[in-house]
């Protein structure tokens, strides 16, 4: 049978390290009962983790299966910076989104919600596991820092994941946007050179496939039932994709370059790629595809639109950059050059992003009326 | 049973399986049969507190006959469907008879108010014994025979890989469930 595997004995570190983890749950109002049955699952799946390092300069040479086996510190810190990087993700999704669950549309978008968080603490179980079990000391010190950075206080590694998500629109824009730049990254991973981390990486997709479908089902709903007007829609959408663009890290990046050098990060498409990798722009590469798939997707979205709201559409990858040769230049929506000073920018972004007037709005307006389809839950 | 059907499961045979298996989903859930659109209006209509009228609507999707229960009968039902606890499957062997006597339904009900309980059906029942998981026919709630096919698909989710789970909302269950409906009748 498969070489799947669930993990039925964890190291002392790891069990520490939980204790802390329910701590941390206490800390941030989710309450344990809400998991029901679900377990936090250790999950390797072998046998697409490969036995061989398949791109890179070690390529060829047989995966790394424990530290000692990985030739270089530099490597080592690289795998535990990885690691660390997608382990806080994780826990700070749930940060941003359990307050949410109170005020769910309807009772399947509740138990969606739910089923995503504990798939995200899952997740970030996983990448813990890991750091405490593959990297001594220093991997449990990165373990701790998981639970200690926070997405309320902004102490969280990527923009994204301190970004405030207040109401059920953001939540179906976060988990259609920036879910879907977490499958990248884990595709990204599923090739590593180092085995248990590659391993790691089926489980985690399956799961979060259907965290995207949760999204793009959400803003279909959203937009098929026209309470919300598209063009109040359209600002989430430009607040949202360019925070996405810029979690695929900086343009011409060498520690990506690295990454790909050691085997440890790979091309979204992998496996798949005819080509040798541009290892100048590994990360420009990934970007693009990503942003193609956000526009397919967008594409699929709005043609649900009521007759007379105007077409959905991806903004321009040059709008609103934090990071890349775009970041804190000014460029419209349709990526054309702004023309104009300070003030009229100001005036300009409040016109293509929500504005408090806007919040205020969709909540006590739109919201307040049936604003997406199906809705008729109240809570329990 | 569950240990009958499954001790002898082949991952190899499931490959060609696994490789189509998102259009053997889409052939099945998306088709006029299927009726895509009201069983993911079902997935959100039916909620707590349940109530007969869901079970109706559930019916209706499913084509069956009205439901001739007496009142106790839909109440013992009713209380189950609160009671569950995935992926038990002996609180059916408590129902009285005429509850029993249509797993279609029974099974219907538990999906829709759990999601993670598969719709029995018999293309997905060949579907389960193509892949070399026999699993017998039947029309009556046998726990046992429930609990293997729920057990089957339950493996298949853990063994497929990652490309066969496609990004949407419905319940994971209902994908591997509808592309074995499809690949059944193949």
């Amino acid at each position: 049978m498969a070489d799947a595997e669930v993990v039925g004995d964890y190291t002392q570190n790891f069990e520490v390290w939980i204790d802390d983890f329910n701590e941390w749950q206490t800390r941030i109002g989710f309450d344990p009962s809400w998991l029901g049955d679900y377990r936090f699952d250790i999950k390797f799946d072998w046998d697409t983790a490969g036995s061989h390092i398949e791109f890179g300069d070690f390529k060829g040479k047989p995966k790394w299966e424990r530290r000692m086996q990985i030739p270089q510190q530099t490597i080592r810190d690289a795998i535990v910076n990885m690691v660390s990087v997608q382990g806080d993700t994780e826990f700070a999704s749930v940060e941003q989104q359990n307050h949410l669950l109170a005020s769910a549309p309807t009772e399947y978008d509740r138990k969606s919600a739910l089923r995503i968080m504990c798939e995200e603490q899952r997740h970030g179980w996983q990448m813990a596991y890991l750091l405490c079990t593959f990297f001594g000391e220093q991997g449990v010190r990165e373990a701790a820092k998981l639970l200690e950075r926070n997405a309320q206080e902004g102490t969280r590694i990527l923009g994204s994941f301190n970004e405030p998500i207040d109401h059920w629109l953001d939540f179906f824009m976060f988990t259609h946007f920036i879910d879907r730049d977490g499958k990248y990254q884990l595709k990204m991973l599923s090739t590593s050179s180092f085995k248990p981390l590659a391993a790691s990486m089926g489980p985690m997709l399956k799961e979060e496939s259907f965290h995207l479908g949760t999204g793009a089902n959400g803003l279909r709903r959203i937009v098929k039932q026209g309470v919300i007007p598209c063009a109040l829609v359209q600002k989430y959408v430009n607040k949202w994709v360019s925070t996405g663009l810029d979690l695929f890290g900086t343009d011409d990046s060498a520690s990506a370059q690295w990454a790909y050098v050691y085997g440890v990060k790979g091309r979204y498409d992998e496996r798949e790629a005819q080509e040798p990798a541009a290892r100048e722009h590994l990360n420009e590469a990934s970007r693009e595809l990503y942003f193609q798939e956000l526009r397919d997707e967008m594409r699929r979205i709005s043609k649900v639109r009521k007759k007379g709201e105007p077409a959905l559409y991806i903004p321009s990858d040059k709008f609103k950059r934090g990071i890349g040769k775009f970041a804190g230049k000014r460029y419209t929506v349709h990526g054309e050059d702004f023309e104009g000073d300070e003030v009229a920018w100001e005036e300009y972004l409040s016109s293509v992003l929500p504005s408090d007037e806007d919040e205020d709005r969709l909540i006590n307006e739109y919201m307040e009326q049936e604003w997406i389809q199906y809705r008729e839950w109240k809570g329990d | 049973m569950q240990h009958v059907a499954l001790s002898s499961f082949d991952k190899g045979r499931c490959e060609p399986f696994f490789d189509r298996l998102t259009d053997y989903f889409h052939q099945h859930h998306h088709s006029e049969e299927g009726d895509a659109e009201s069983y993911e209006e079902l997935l959100y209509r039916v909620r707590r507190p349940y109530t007969t009228q869901m079970l109706d609507m559930i019916d209706a999707w499913m084509g069956l006959e009205k439901r001739d229960w007496r009142e106790e009968t839909q109440r013992e039902v009713m209380l189950a469907l609160y009671a569950i606890r995935y992926p038990d499957t002996l609180l059916i062997e408590s129902f009285t008879e005429n509850a029993r006597s249509n797993l279609p339904r029974l099974s219907a009900y538990l999906h829709f108010t759990n999601h993670t309980y598969a719709i029995w059906d018999e293309d997905t029942r060949r579907g389960l014994v193509k892949l070399g998981i026999d699993i017998p026919a039947t029309e009556v709630a046998d726990p046992f025979v429930y609990g293997a096919y729920v057990s089957a698909i339950e493996l298949l989710k853990d063994v497929a890989p990652f490309t066969c789970f496609l990004e949407h909302d419905v319940p994971r269950q209902r994908l591997f469930q509808a592309a074995l409906a499809a690949y059944g009748r193949e």
